[in-house]
């Protein structure tokens, strides 16, 4: 303990490393600053969106006439809103959509459709806390821990200090400790005070800090270890930041090409374009030609199955579902292979600390490529209560009456 | 002999003797050169994918049958973003953006699947391309080798030695100078070998030179930051920290805080939120599909006039297909407000990200070497401008077929009449009138004068460096 004590009272001495400890703690308040900002936003943007969304449906759907057009007019805002802990890895949803206007036409067409942010933003990345803790914190920690021992050596206070403190362990350690506390305390107190703002619950606020302190013994381990061969500071410093080149940037960048090469996934292009010929075709195929598969589909219609005139609403819609139906197998393809490969990144993110950090966070952020698929999969099922709610009214088609859709299906957002 | 190039000569020897030097610049090498091989080539098979995409889909309109026009409008067409030959050496935004866009009557859809929303995610750091290697890696190769050639001379003892022999601190600088910016020559040959090759691929030799001018430029502000650090401190360890930390904030902080300032001082409004505000407006101008829509009154009263008849029945003209092409050139007007008010927005964000560079120099090269190569934002935008104009010479060709080419009374009946819905569908060799499109970038010019802003920050860098290498030469002293 007086150990401690005694390499703290140093450590408020030792410039340098202040300097990099007051880095640290203004990197950190920075991007819990701007990723609490950014979540703030996006709620913003969902709140408003969500009041025009209504307005503009009941608007639509006031100047239609017949159920089908009405079914045509009144979109429907789904979307995924930050989670309370979003603010310290925003992950994913960056690049993929968390934001969709659908309505009844086939969903193909709709759910790929892209929420295009600047496009820069995805090219360069945001700067949030996963980030800092993931690939920054480890080079601030070699850079503090690295001339532990070297910088005694260089002083010409080495020998003298280890033959007097009897067990060089007692020397160093608390040296160690003090440092390696006092850069975890300045990255999380920071993220400890956005994280009571956000209100994220102390089990996620826990198991990320828990998450970025063992990332950083993983570093501090490889430091040590370093740290034992008596070459002079600088030459430790650069195979250090080589290592961690190595570990934090390359081996996540090449096993990420490796990944994408072996395990490949259908070009989105295609499902477009199939589910574009199918929808397009089945104006001048045979009515037959569309019943058929979407009456397998939905035994239940068969009844009501009949398509007596050029055109009818249960048709038209018939035939946006099966246009779906036939771009099904290249769908699940896609969706698979995005997992497969997600699954695949999650045992090499094993090679590098850093990649496991920041997918760590991404899980609990629920910004991973999971929770967005999940939400994907979660407006694919609201797309299907739509269409089990306008069915009944293209097929039995009772006299037009817009109450009805007060019983429209709502959106609800996954917990 | 002079003396700098003594004393260069000097620090490549020992260079070539150092294992540590030698292995590092070999795995960068190696690096450098498998992202290089591997990038151009999935580039080339990309541009060849797209083209060849771009060409089946317009045969593939041209190859429908006979049908309403309006079913055309509604069959659309697809309009590929092909890379420029540059794009091997900096795919840009590509990843990002995605490479194709639907165009179709009455919408302007995104461009779709990027390749980042199927990529297998490993953290924040970008893609291995031989432009990221560049921007990331050389320097940090360039400061493990170099940190030390001033100051090793200083522990050796050397220094005095040399100082005492009547060598000019500036002379000294000048070799030690004249040393990096060999090892930095060294590292330019990939990205010359790269822009030689997109020469063959049709680039123009202004771009492809200002690319690996502005890599030059970037690879000697580095060279030229660590000699700075190298003559302005006295001890290695802490030269190397200083370095290591200098470029943690240029090369990863402050662009992303850059990114998150520009997102955070702007608000530009995604698509489908831009949309939705101007879905309550388009509401206003009436529905296309429905010719009785009391929005076009005073339309029908105006050609009712100047073709000097009663009612739509007994016009020449097909009365829907006037509405559909008045209706969409309307929406087409107000898609095209809020299109480039959020690219304008967009661009904003980027010139304030560009600003950025007088703090970062590997955000100031990035920016350049996007814009030289045509895989910047602003390309990206002509692209959406580009597809935009297609689509809307398309739609408004058969809205003018829907107007001319049917009548009214079989338009109007055809829902429930078979034969005169068999009458509405006209020709297929109608379908000719979509224009070909191939994307190809700006013209060397217009990208060499959007690359000057960045390239001048980097000039700036290295005339503020080369003042504090000259300063500190002179008052190099044991």
């Amino acid at each position: 303990m007086s150990g401690l004590l005694r390499e703290a009272r140093f450590l408020l001495r030792d410039r340098g490393a202040l300097l990099w400890l007051a880095l640290a703690l203004l990197l950190s308040a920075a991007a819990t600053g701007f990723g609490i900002a950014e979540v703030r936003e996006q709620r913003a943007t969902i709140a408003a969106l969500l009041e025009e969304d209504a307005r503009d449906r009941a608007d639509a759907i006031s100047k239609q006439e017949e159920w089908g057009g009405a079914a045509y007019a009144a979109f429907h805002l789904a979307y995924a809103p930050p989670s309370d802990f979003a603010f310290a890895a925003l992950g994913q949803r960056d690049t993929a959509p968390w934001l969709h206007r659908v309505r009844m036409l086939a969903l193909e067409g709709q759910i790929h459709e892209a929420d295009t942010k600047n496009a820069d933003f995805g090219l360069i990345g945001r700067f949030d806390f996963a980030f800092l803790a993931a690939t920054i914190a480890p080079l601030l920690l070699i850079l503090l821990l690295h001339d532990l021992r070297a910088g005694e050596r260089v002083a010409g206070r080495h020998d003298l200090l280890v033959a007097t403190a009897g067990a060089p362990q007692r020397l160093w350690r608390p040296r160690a400790a003090v440092r390696f506390g006092g850069l975890a305390l300045a990255l999380l107190l920071p993220f400890w005070i956005g994280a009571g703002i956000e209100g994220a619950g102390l089990s996620k606020a826990l198991a990320a800090s828990g998450l970025v302190i063992g990332g950083l013994a993983v570093w501090g381990l490889i430091v040590v270890a370093i740290g034992r061969f008596a070459a002079p500071p600088p030459v430790l410093l650069a195979a250090l930041v080589g290592l961690w080149l190595a570990l934090a940037l390359l081996v996540p960048a090449v096993s990420r090409a490796a990944i994408e090469t072996a395990v490949p996934v259908p070009d989105g292009a295609e499902i477009l374009m199939l589910q574009r010929e199918a929808v397009n075709d089945a104006w001048d195929k045979p009515k037959a030609a569309t019943m058929e598969p979407f009456l397998a589909r939905h035994p239940e219609w068969r009844p009501l199955g009949e398509v007596a005139k050029p055109f009818e609403w249960k048709w038209y819609y018939a035939f946006q579902q099966v246009g779906d139906q036939q771009a099904e197998p290249i769908v699940t393809a896609y969706r698979k292979g995005r997992l497969a490969r997600d699954a695949a990144a999650g045992w090499a993110a094993l090679l590098s600390p850093a990649a496991l950090v920041e997918r760590g966070f991404e899980r609990l952020a629920g910004t991973d490529t999971r929770a967005m698929i999940a939400y994907e999969d979660h407006v694919r099922a609201f797309h299907a209560d739509l269409r089990a709610f306008h069915y009944p009214l293209f097929f039995r088609d009772p006299p037009y009456d817009p109450v009805v859709f007060e019983g429209l299906p709502r959106y609800r957002p996954l917990p | 002999m002079s003396a700098p190039l003594r004393i260069a000569r000097e620090e490549w020897r020992l260079w070539a003797r150092s294992r540590v030097v030698l292995v590092a610049a070999l795995i960068v090498a190696v690096l450098l050169a498998a992202t290089s091989v591997l990038t151009a080539l999935r580039l080339a098979e990309e541009a060849e994918r797209r083209t060849v995409r771009q060409a089946s889909a317009e045969a593939t309109f041209f190859s429908q049958p006979d049908r309403h026009p309006h079913r055309m409008v509604h069959y659309g067409h697809y309009a590929f973003r092909t890379p420029p030959p540059l794009a091997a050496f900096d795919p840009g935004v590509d990843a990002v953006t995605g490479q194709s866009i639907f165009l179709e009557g009455h919408r302007q859809n995104t461009a779709m699947f990027a390749d980042t929303r199927a990529a297998a995610d490993l953290g924040g750091f970008a893609a291995l391309t031989p432009a990221n290697l560049y921007q990331l890696l050389i320097p940090l190769l360039l400061i493990i080798i170099g940190h030390g050639v001033v100051l090793r001379e200083r522990e050796s003892g050397t220094l005095s030695v040399l100082l005492a022999q009547g060598q000019a601190g500036l002379a000294i600088a000048g070799g030690k100078a004249l040393a990096l910016a060999g090892v930095a020559g060294l590292f330019l040959l990939p990205v010359a070998v790269l822009a030689g090759l997109s020469l063959a691929g049709g680039e123009s030799p202004l771009a492809a030179g200002l690319l690996v001018g502005g890599y030059a430029l970037y690879l000697a502000v580095w060279a030229a930051l660590v000699l700075a650090v190298s003559l302005w401190v006295r001890q290695r360890s802490v030269a190397l920290g200083v370095l290591v930390l200098l470029w943690l904030m240029v090369a990863l902080i402050v662009p992303r805080i850059g990114i998150n300032a520009a997102s955070a001082a702007i608000d530009a409004p995604g698509k489908i939120e831009s949309d939705l505000v101007m879905l309550a407006e388009e509401r206003k101008l009436g529905d296309g599909h429905n010719a009785a829509d009391p929005a076009f009154e005073a339309l029908k009263k105006q050609v009712l006039e100047q073709y000097e008849s009663e009612s739509v029945e007994e016009l020449p003209i097909n009365w829907r297909g006037v509405v559909a092409s008045h209706s969409e050139a309307k929406l087409t007007a107000l898609m095209n407000t809020y299109a480039e008010r959020r690219m304008e927005r967009e661009a904003a964000q980027a010139r304030i990200v560009t600003w950025f560079g007088l703090a970062s120099p590997t955000l100031a090269v990035g920016a350049a070497s996007r814009t030289l190569a045509g895989t910047d934002l602003a390309t990206h935008h002509r692209f959406l401008r580009e597809s935009e104009a297609l689509r809307f010479d398309f739609v408004q060709g058969l809205n003018d077929l829907h107007a001319t080419a049917l009548t009214y009374a079989d338009d109007a009946a055809r829902s429930s009449d078979p034969e005169a819905e068999k009458r509405t569908r006209i020709n297929a060799a109608s379908w000719r009138l979509l224009d070909s499109f191939r994307f190809v970038p700006d013209p060397a010019e217009a990208r060499a004068a959007r690359a000057a802003l960045p390239l001048l920050l980097l000039l700036g860098w290295l005339a503020v460096l080369g003042g504090a290498i000259v300063a500190g030469a002179r008052r190099l002293a044991p």
